[in-house]
C-alpha cells in the first residue's frame, strides 16, 4: 500500500451508556476509494462526525498525513487566556469604579471653555485606578483575571479539534441527509466550500478594493469549472432547493471538492438515486480520484461498493468485523451473514 | 454557458433583483421635496428623514439576522451606544468636544467593539439563548445609561447635541471662503439629503458585503450551521463579524438621531420597543434582503410617522378624540397594529414584501423530493 492518508486508531465513540463505535481502527492509503460498509446503525456516520470533528471520539486517535488535527493548546492558547484575564480584570476594575475614575479625570480637569489637558486626565485615571487597586480592590481584579483566563481557556479547549480547522486541513465531505445551503445556487453554494482557499478580507469585501474583483473573477471561474466536472454547469444560477435529489448529492460533491481537499468522505452519495444515476456516480468517484482525492465512501449500493473500491471495511454494532479487497468481503463469512446477505450475491 | 454570461446573468439576478426596485426608491426620495414644494407642504421631510434612520437600523439588524440568521432582540442597545458616544464626543459638557464628522466616524468602531464584547463570550450559544442574552443587553444598558448619572446625565440625557456641519464656501470680504455650513433646525432639506446620502453610501457598502466571501459566509451559517463549519467557515468568527458590523451600523444610526434631536434623549427612548420596531422592519421586508428592507423601513415606520401621525391629527380636528383619551389616540394603539402586522406577516407571508433573492422567470426546474428530503428545517 501506498502512503497512508488517514489513519482511524482505535476510536471509540461512546453516548452515554450506547457505544456507537468500539475500539474501530483501519488506515487509508492515498489515491484509495475506501469503502464503509454495515448495517444501519452500525456507527459508520458516527465514525464520519468523529473523523471531521463534530464529535469528539471518547478514545483514540484520528490521523491526517500521520499528525493529529488540533489546534496547539501551547504558548499560543495561554498567552491569549492571560491577555484575555488581564483585559477582564482592566475592565472590571474600571467598570466597578466607573464613576468616580470619570469624576476625577475628566470632571475636575475640565474647565468650561478652556482646552482639555489630556496628559494630566491620563494621569489622574491612572492615579485613581492604583489608589483602587489595593486591599479589597484586589478581589475583583484576581476573579476578573481567573474569569477571563478560564473562559478563554475552555474556548481554546472547545475549539481543539473544531470541524472548520479539520476542513481547512484538507479534509472534505458530504451528509448522508444533504446538507446544501438551500437559498444560495450554485456558484455560490460551491464558494463556500472554496472559502478556506480564498483571501478576500472584511475590509477588502467592504471597499470592493481591486483584489476583490480579481479574486472574484478567479474563484467564479474555478466554482464553474467544478460545476462543469460534476455536470452542473447548466443550472448554475438555480437555487439549491430547486435541484432535483440526485443533482444536491452531486452538487454536495463539487462543494466539498471546493476546498481542493486531499480526502474525500462522502456519506452514502448514492442512496435515493435510479440506477442510471448511480451509474454517472461511480463514474464521477473515479474521477475525483483521478483528480488525486483520496475517497473514503459509506454506501449501502453493493453494486457501487464493490464496483469501485479498493479496499472495504465492514462494521457491525459499531466493530469492525472485516477489512479487504471486495473480492475477501464477498467471501468472508461473517460479512455475509452481517450484512450482505446471500441472495444479494446471486 | 461561458463565465462572462455567466457574470452577466449573477449580477441581473440576484444582486439586482431587487436592484431595480431601489433605484425606484432613491429616485422617489430624491424627488420627495421637490414634490412637497410644489404641490404643497405636508411635513414629509421630517418624518421621511426618520424612515432614512430606522433603514440604516434596519440594515444593520438585517445583518444579523437576515443574512446569518441570528434572533437578535437588543439591537436598540447598541443604538443607545451610538446615540451617548456621540453626545459625549460632541456635547460642550464634555471635555471632547469634537465635530460632527470625527464623533459620527467613532460611533461605528465604539458600536463594533460594544458588538465584539457582547458577541465574543456569547455566540457560541445556540438560537434561542442568544436572543434571550440580547434581549438582557438591551435592558442592562437601558438601565445602566439611566444609574450612570455621572457620565451620562441619567434620565435627564444630554444636550445639546450639534447638528451635522459640511464645507462649504462663502464670499466673505476676502473673496471666496472655505467655512462650515451648520444645519438647521428650521431648514429641513440639507438633513434630509444628508441622511439620505449616508443611507445609499450604506445601502451600497451592506451589498458589497452581501456579495463576497464575507456575506456567503454569513449566509451559510444562516442555511446550515453544521454544513457551513465542515466547509472550514470559522462559525464564531463569522458570527462576531456580523454581530459587530450590525452593531456598528445601529451605533451610527443613533449618533444621526441624537444629532437630528440635537439631543440624547432620554435612556428608555431606546428601550425594547425600538428593537421591536427594527424587528418588525426587517421581517415585513423580508429578511435577508436589503431592498425589502427599505420598503420594511418606509412601511412600518411610515405607518408609525406618517399614516397614524396624520390619522390622529385628523381625528382631532373632527372632534373624534381627545387629547386625554387612551384609546382615542393611534399613538396607543401601535404596538398593537406591529404585533399583528407581524403576525399576519408569519402566517402569510413569511418571506416578507420582497421575498430575499426573487428570481423572476427563473422557475424551479422540479422542486420534487428535493425539499422534503433535505434537512434544511431542522438546521435553520
Amino acid at each position: 500500500m501506498s502512503e497512508t492518508i488517514l489513519e482511524v486508531d482505535a476510536v471509540t465513540m461512546r453516548f452515554g451508556g450506547l457505544v456507537a463505535n468500539e475500539n474501530v481502527s483501519f488506515a487509508v492509503g492515498r489515491g484509495q476509494i475506501f469503502a464503509v460498509i454495515g448495517p444501519n446503525g452500525a456507527g459508520k456516520t458516527t465514525l464520519f462526525n468523529a473523523i471531521t470533528g463534530i464529535y469528539q471520539p471518547t478514545a483514540g486517535r484520528v490521523l491526517f498525513r500521520g499528525q493529529e488535527i488540533v489546534r496547539g493548546l501551547g504558548g499560543g492558547a495561554v498567552l491569549r487566556a492571560v491577555i484575555v484575564g488581564l483585559l477582564t480584570a482592566f475592565g472590571l476594575l474600571v467598570a466597578l469604579h466607573i464613576s468616580d475614575l470619570w469624576s476625577k479625570s475628566i470632571d475636575d480637569n475640565y474647565e468650561y471653555g478652556e482646552a482639555f489637558p489630556y496628559a494630566a486626565a491620563v494621569r489622574s485615571f491612572f492615579a485613581t485606578l492604583g489608589g483602587h487597586f489595593t486591599g479589597w480592590g484586589l478581589v475583583p481584579v484576581a476573579l476578573g483575571f481567573v474569569i477571563g483566563a478560564a473562559a478563554s481557556f475552555a474556548l481554546s479547549m472547545n475549539a481543539r479539534r473544531a470541524p472548520d480547522l479539520i476542513a481547512r486541513a484538507g479534509i472534505a465531505r458530504t451528509f448522508q441527509n444533504i446538507r446544501l445551503f438551500a437559498e444560495l445556487d450554485l456558484v455560490e453554494n460551491v464558494l463556500v466550500g472554496m472559502d478556506s482557499r480564498l483571501k478576500t478580507g472584511y475590509w477588502h469585501a467592504l471597499l470592493r478594493l481591486p483584489r476583490f474583483f480579481h479574486e472574484r473573477r478567479v474563484a467564479t471561474g474555478k466554482a464553474m469549472e467544478l460545476l462543469r466536472f460534476v455536470e452542473l454547469d447548466k443550472k448554475a444560477m438555480e437555487r439549491a432547493k430547486n435541484l432535483p435529489y440526485g443533482h444536491q448529492r452531486r452538487l454536495e460533491i463539487a462543494r466539498a471538492l471546493a476546498s481542493e481537499p486531499q480526502l474525500l468522505l462522502l456519506d452514502e452519495p448514492a442512496a435515493g438515486m435510479n440506477p442510471a444515476e448511480t451509474v454517472d456516480l461511480m463514474r464521477l468517484i473515479r474521477k475525483v480520484r483521478d483528480r488525486g482525492v483520496t475517497v473514503v465512501l459509506i454506501e449501502h449500493h453493493m453494486r457501487v461498493v464493490m464496483g469501485i473500491s479498493d479496499r472495504i471495511v465492514v462494521l457491525q454494532y459499531g466493530k469492525k468485523i472485516a477489512e479487504g479487497t471486495p473480492d475477501e468481503i464477498k467471501c468472508d463469512e461473517r460479512c455475509i451473514e452481517a450484512y450482505l446477505g446471500k441472495e444479494e450475491l446471486g | 454557458m461561458t463565465r462572462e454570461r455567466l457574470r452577466g446573468t449573477r449580477r441581473t439576478r440576484s444582486a439586482w433583483g431587487g436592484g431595480r426596485l431601489a433605484l425606484v426608491l432613491l429616485l422617489a426620495a430624491l424627488l420627495l421635496p421637490a414634490a412637497n414644494h410644489l404641490v404643497g407642504d405636508f411635513g414629509l421631510l421630517d418624518p421621511v428623514k426618520a424612515i432614512f434612520l430606522y433603514a440604516i437600523l434596519g440594515l444593520g439588524l438585517n445583518v444579523v439576522m437576515g443574512f446569518t440568521g441570528l434572533l437578535h432582540l437588543g439591537i436598540a442597545a447598541f443604538m443607545a451606544i451610538g446615540v451617548y458616544a456621540f453626545a459625549i464626543l460632541t456635547a460642550d459638557i464634555y471635555p471632547f468636544q469634537l465635530g460632527f464628522w470625527p464623533a459620527m466616524f467613532l460611533t461605528l468602531p465604539i458600536g463594533a467593539a460594544a458588538g465584539f464584547l457582547l458577541g465574543a463570550p456569547t455566540l457560541g450559544l445556540r438560537g434561542d439563548y442568544l436572543a434571550i442574552v440580547t434581549l438582557g443587553f438591551g435592558e442592562i444598558t437601558q438601565d445602566v445609561l439611566k444609574n450612570l448619572d455621572t457620565i451620562t446625565n441619567g434620565t435627564q440625557g444630554i444636550n445639546p447635541v450639534p447638528p451635522p456641519t459640511l464645507p462649504w464656501f462663502e464670499h466673505g470680504d476676502q473673496g471666496w471662503m472655505l467655512t462650515w455650513y451648520e444645519f438647521q433646525k428650521d431648514a429641513p432639506l440639507p438633513w434630509y439629503y444628508l441622511f439620505l446620502a449616508l443611507l445609499v453610501i450604506i445601502v451600497v457598502l451592506n451589498r458589497n458585503l452581501e456579495h463576497s466571501r464575507i456575506g456567503r459566509a454569513w449566509m451559510s451559517v444562516r442555511e446550515d450551521d453544521l454544513a457551513s463549519k465542515a466547509m472550514g467557515i470559522p462559525p464564531v468568527r463569522t458570527k462576531i463579524l456580523a454581530f459587530a458590523t450590525a452593531a456598528a451600523l445601529a451605533a451610527f444610526a443613533g449618533g444621526l438621531w441624537a444629532s437630528s434631536l440635537s439631543s440624547s434623549g432620554e435612556p428608555a427612548n431606546y428601550d425594547f420597543q425600538v428593537s421591536i420596531l427594527a424587528l418588525c422592519i426587517v421581517i415585513v421586508g423580508g429578511m435577508g434582503n436589503i431592498t425589502g428592507v427599505l420598503i420594511g423601513a418606509i412601511a412600518v415606520s411610515g405607518a408609525n410617522d406618517i399614516v397614524l401621525q396624520k390619522l390622529f391629527e385628523w381625528m382631532q380636528q373632527n372632534g373624534w378624540t381627545s387629547t386625554g383619551s387612551v384609546f382615542g389616540s393611534p399613538n396607543n394603539w401601535k404596538f398593537l397594529m406591529f404585533g399583528l402586522a407581524l403576525i399576519l406577516m408569519m402566517r402569510f407571508k413569511p418571506d416578507g414584501l420582497v421575498p430575499a433573492r426573487r428570481r423572476k422567470g427563473g422557475a424551479p426546474a422540479d422542486p420534487g423530493p428535493a425539499a422534503e428530503s433535505s434537512s434544511h428545517e431542522e438546521a435553520a
